[in-house]
């Protein structure tokens, strides 16, 4: 199965949205593990992964999505994960992936975070 | 204490004796108050009697002076100084007469008014009065006229004598009359003694009955000479009494009295209730009616003050009576009571409490002495039921840890289930007692499978350290790889020294060739086992030795039978066929090899827990009687290669020569295949999974030659997947060796495929790693009911 990766950069809201459509496995992962490093190494506010189309995922690719996630906190700046499908959400509940992440359940709940961050910038 | 013995008493003697002491106190009141009321009565009478008399020896006395007097002047002529002198001598000696006179016919008299001299008692003053006087004309007064036409002594009513006492008086006057010469009577004079009515007052007051009581005397004419009530002296009766009834009453009362009869009636008291009595009588001298009234109430006063005292004696007797029982009854019963609260409190379990302290030999003494044994025999048989206790929970204690440690000599702990590729192994162990004399054994050595099951004689503690010595020896020889009838010579021998106890033991020992599926065994007694093939059950014909353990040097026959795929062998102790039902009818063979080709779709372990179940069914309440022990064997379907399809059973499988991207051809032929099988996707998105990180870790660490082969297969028995990897790399279980990771640690330093190990055990249900000395075997099985892990 084929890793279809989708990045859209929000520079006025610092924000990526990388989304994911397919399988996520040893096959595809080091591809993805370069796509997902270029994003990060943007040094955005927020990078979001979209797994609404992720239909699979391994630990190979968990680890690509850990190392991201950690640089990114290392960095001051946040990750999240959004729309899981149960089954993916299993994969991490079983390897206890969530700690460094923010989760939403779905697009509201992402909009509802952007906004709140959003204007937590202007009143800064 | 309202419903103790003591109260009970107190007021049951109390009660008895309130009443006998009450009934004795009626009837000696019923006696008395009749004695009391006539002597009362004779009192009463005798009062009256005594005060009348009184009266009538003072009027006799007044009359007997006058008399004499009147008969000396009958005789003898005095002067008229003579006269006054003995006329005064009279008076002044006799106190009983208030004033007397000797009135002279006036005829006879010197002078024309006559001569009459009176001595009378004026104020206690002996005092003369001459009564010739003018105004006040003797001859015509009552006393002096009434006596002359009389003729004879008389009592004159009574009257004020004005000019004379001036009292009142009554007056007795006698005429005396003189012989004449001519044998003539004439009046000589009128001798006469006064009678001062208040002298009659003070002997009437002696008269006086209780409190209201009085009496009264009258005149012959019924005029009141002395009475109740001052204001009615000197008036008729009549006009004292205002009732009319009363009036009528008195005159009968009256008329009787004067006619000489006396009279006593009972009426209404006027001034005070109840009932008087009037008692009318008439003085024999004067004739006046005399009568006295009083009151019955108060006559009879002490009979009620008689009866106050008895009833307040009575009281205070019985109240001190009372209290004796009281006290008594307490004093008796105090050690029951202290008792009964003693035995309260030993059945509270304090068997400590001390028992009151009794003296003597009596009821009580002996119950409280039997309550002290009995409550030491209570304490030394709860010691000894304790102690009891303990050693049987302790007994118990050991029972269970020799069950765990007899299980642990067993494969699995009692219960195996081994799914291995060339076979799977189901067998369980169910002892009788906590601890039995069965038990199985397998092992496998390289492509031989060593299978035993065994019965030893009898059950519970003995069978079970016979079975310990037997397994343990058992384990022993088969490890060394001997034959199994060579193996059965050596244990029986083993087991036949100093078994004094002539324990025995039956035994089925078999290796199985696991490659061409040649079963070679042999039989110690042991019942045959059964064989399930395509649906049918037929025994194992086998010639088999005697049990073992009783006599050395046995030799066993040696039995050969070839396995085919598929096959299931039950082999079994006679705990299964001879299991006893209510009805007292035995399971059997027969039933037996029914059920077990009953099980013939079943997995290997439904099946054995189906046949153990039958048994149950079949014994229903009656308890199990013996050991209870069954192990399957199943062979695989097929050896190699070709794929046999059935109803329940799928099978897939591919080799993929080693080099990347392995996990995505693995992937891709394993999801075309579930796809194929339509199995759902989540279960088949995880095997998918499964697979990719088992191949990941194979290709990472399991150093595959080029160019060899990694076979994969895919078999689907009923609801159970199970898939399985076998590659000729290294020995390497990445399950036990494999770079785990540590969750939720520092991701940076958890290598590849180490995350994936935690996904392999927490998507599939059993895991199971083999070397078979050529290749790493790894099988995954996946149950498709289960999904909610």
């Amino acid at each position: 199965m084929e890793l279809n990766t989708t990045i859209t950069i929000d520079e006025s809201r610092s924000v990526a949205r990388v989304s994911l459509a397919g399988a996520l496995n040893t096959d595809t992962a080091p591809d993805f593990d370069q796509e997902l490093q270029k994003v990060v190494a943007q040094g955005l506010d927020l990078t979001v992964l979209d797994m609404k189309e992720l239909d699979y995922i391994s630990s190979a690719g968990l680890r690509v999505i850990f190392k991201a996630a950690k640089q990114t906190k290392a960095a001051g700046h946040r990750m999240a994960a959004a729309n899981r499908k149960p089954h993916i959400d299993k994969v991490f509940e079983i390897l206890k992936a969530l700690p460094d992440m923010a989760v939403f359940a779905n697009d509201q709940e992402l909009d509802d975070y952007l906004d709140t961050m959003q204007s937590k910038v202007r009143d800064d | 204490m309202s419903n103790s013995i003591s109260s009970r008493l107190i007021a049951l003697l109390s009660l008895s004796l309130a009443l006998i002491f009450g009934l004795g106190l009626l009837v000696d009141y019923h006696l008395s108050r009749d004695e009391i009321l006539a002597r009362l009565q004779t009192e009463s009478r005798e009062t009256i009697r005594s005060a009348i008399i009184d009266l009538e020896n003072w009027l006799d006395g007044v009359e007997g002076s006058t008399l004499f007097l009147a008969r000396i002047l009958e005789q003898r002529d005095y002067t008229h100084a003579g006269l006054e002198q003995m006329l005064k001598d009279i008076v002044e000696n006799n106190e009983d007469i208030y004033g007397a006179t000797i009135a002279l016919n006036p005829d006879l008299a010197d002078s024309p008014q006559g001569f009459a001299p009176y001595y009378y008692h004026r104020e206690g003053i002996l005092t003369y009065s001459d009564l010739a006087a003018d105004d006040y004309r003797y001859s015509q007064q009552p006393w002096f006229s009434d006596a002359v036409s009389a003729a004879k002594p008389i009592w004159v009513e009574p009257y004020f004598d004005r000019g004379g006492g001036e009292i009142l008086m009554t007056t007795f006057a006698v005429p005396v009359f003189r012989i004449e010469k001519n044998s003539q009577r004439s009046l000589y004079a009128v001798v006469t003694a006064d009678v001062a009515l208040d002298e009659l007052h003070n002997y009437l007051r002696r008269l006086r009955l209780g409190e209201s009581g009085f009496a009264t005397l009258l005149s012959r004419e019924g005029i009141i000479i002395s009475g109740r009530n001052p204001q009615n002296h000197m008036r008729h009766y009549s006009e004292a009494l205002l009732d009319e009834l009363d009036i009528n009453t008195w005159q009968d009362m009256f008329r009787s009295v004067l006619a000489g009869q006396a009279v006593t009636r009972r009426l209404e008291c006027p001034e005070v209730s109840g009932k008087c009595v009037l008692r009318l009588d008439a003085l024999q001298s004067t004739g006046w009616p005399i009568g006295v009234r009083y009151s019955e109430r108060e006559i009879t006063a002490p009979l009620r003050e008689y009866q106050m005292k008895t009833a307040v004696t009575g009281l205070v007797t019985l109240m001190l009576m009372s209290l004796a029982v009281y006290l008594i009854t307490r004093r008796l019963t105090r050690p029951l009571t202290a008792l009964a609260l003693a035995s309260d409190n030993i059945a509270k379990g304090n068997l400590d409490t001390p028992l009151p302290s009794v003296r003597g030999d009596d009821e009580l003494a002996r119950l409280v002495n039997s309550f002290g044994a009995m409550k030491r025999d209570l304490k030394s048989y709860i010691a000894d039921l304790e102690t009891a206790t303990a050693s049987r929970s302790r007994l118990a204690g050991e029972l269970a840890a020799a069950r765990e440690i007899q299980m642990s000599l067993l494969p699995l702990g009692g219960e195996a289930f081994e799914q291995q590729p060339d076979y799977q192994l189901w067998a369980r162990v169910r002892p009788a007692k906590s601890v039995g004399g069965d038990l199985y054994t397998y092992l496998q050595s390289d492509s031989r499978l060593f299978i035993a099951v065994g019965d030893v004689s009898d059950k519970g503690v003995p069978a079970a350290l016979f079975m310990a010595k037997a397994i343990s020896l058992l384990q022993q020889f088969i490890a060394a790889g001997d034959s199994p009838e060579y193996a059965i010579a050596k244990l029986n021998n083993a087991l036949e020294s100093g078994n004094d106890n002539c324990m025995f033991v039956t035994l089925f020992l078999g290796v199985l060739d696991l490659a061409s599926g040649q079963l070679e065994f042999a039989s110690a007694g042991h019942t045959p086992p059964s064989l399930l093939r395509d649906d049918n059950v037929t025994i194992l014909s086998q010639q088999d030795g005697p049990a073992i353990g009783l006599s050395p040097d046995l030799r066993f026959p040696s039995n050969t039978y070839q396995l085919q795929a598929g096959d299931r062998l039950a082999i079994y102790t006679d705990g299964i066929d001879e299991a006893f039902n209510e009805r007292a009818q035995m399971f059997g063979v027969q039933r037996f090899n029914e059920e077990l080709a009953g099980t013939s779709s079943m997995p290997l372990d439904g099946a054995g827990e189906q046949l153990f179940k039958r048994v149950d069914d079949f014994a229903g309440a009656t308890p199990q009687s013996d050991d209870i022990t069954l192990l399957l064997l199943q062979l695989p379907l097929q050896d190699h290669g070709a794929k046999t399809a059935t109803h329940s059973s799928q099978k897939a499988q591919r080799a993929f020569t080693a080099g990347t991207p392995l996990a995505g051809r693995v992937i891709e032929w394993l999801e075309q295949a579930l796809h194929e099988w339509e199995i759902a996707m989540e279960p088949q998105m995880e095997m998918v999974l499964i697979a990719e990180e088992i191949v990941t870790n194979i290709e990472k660490y399991g150093e595959i030659p080029d160019n060899s082969d990694v076979l994969v297969q895919l078999d689907r028995i009923g609801s159970s997947l199970t898939m399985e990897f076998n590659d000729q790399g290294k020995a390497y279980n990445p399950l036990h060796e494999g770079h785990r990771s540590t969750l939720g640690a520092d991701i940076e330093s958890a290598e590849i495929g180490g995350l994936g190990v935690h996904l392999i055990v927490k998507l599939s249900d059993e895991q199971h790693y083999l070397h078979d000395g050529k290749s790493n075997i790894l099988r995954i099985v996946k149950s498709l009911d289960a999904n909610g892990d």
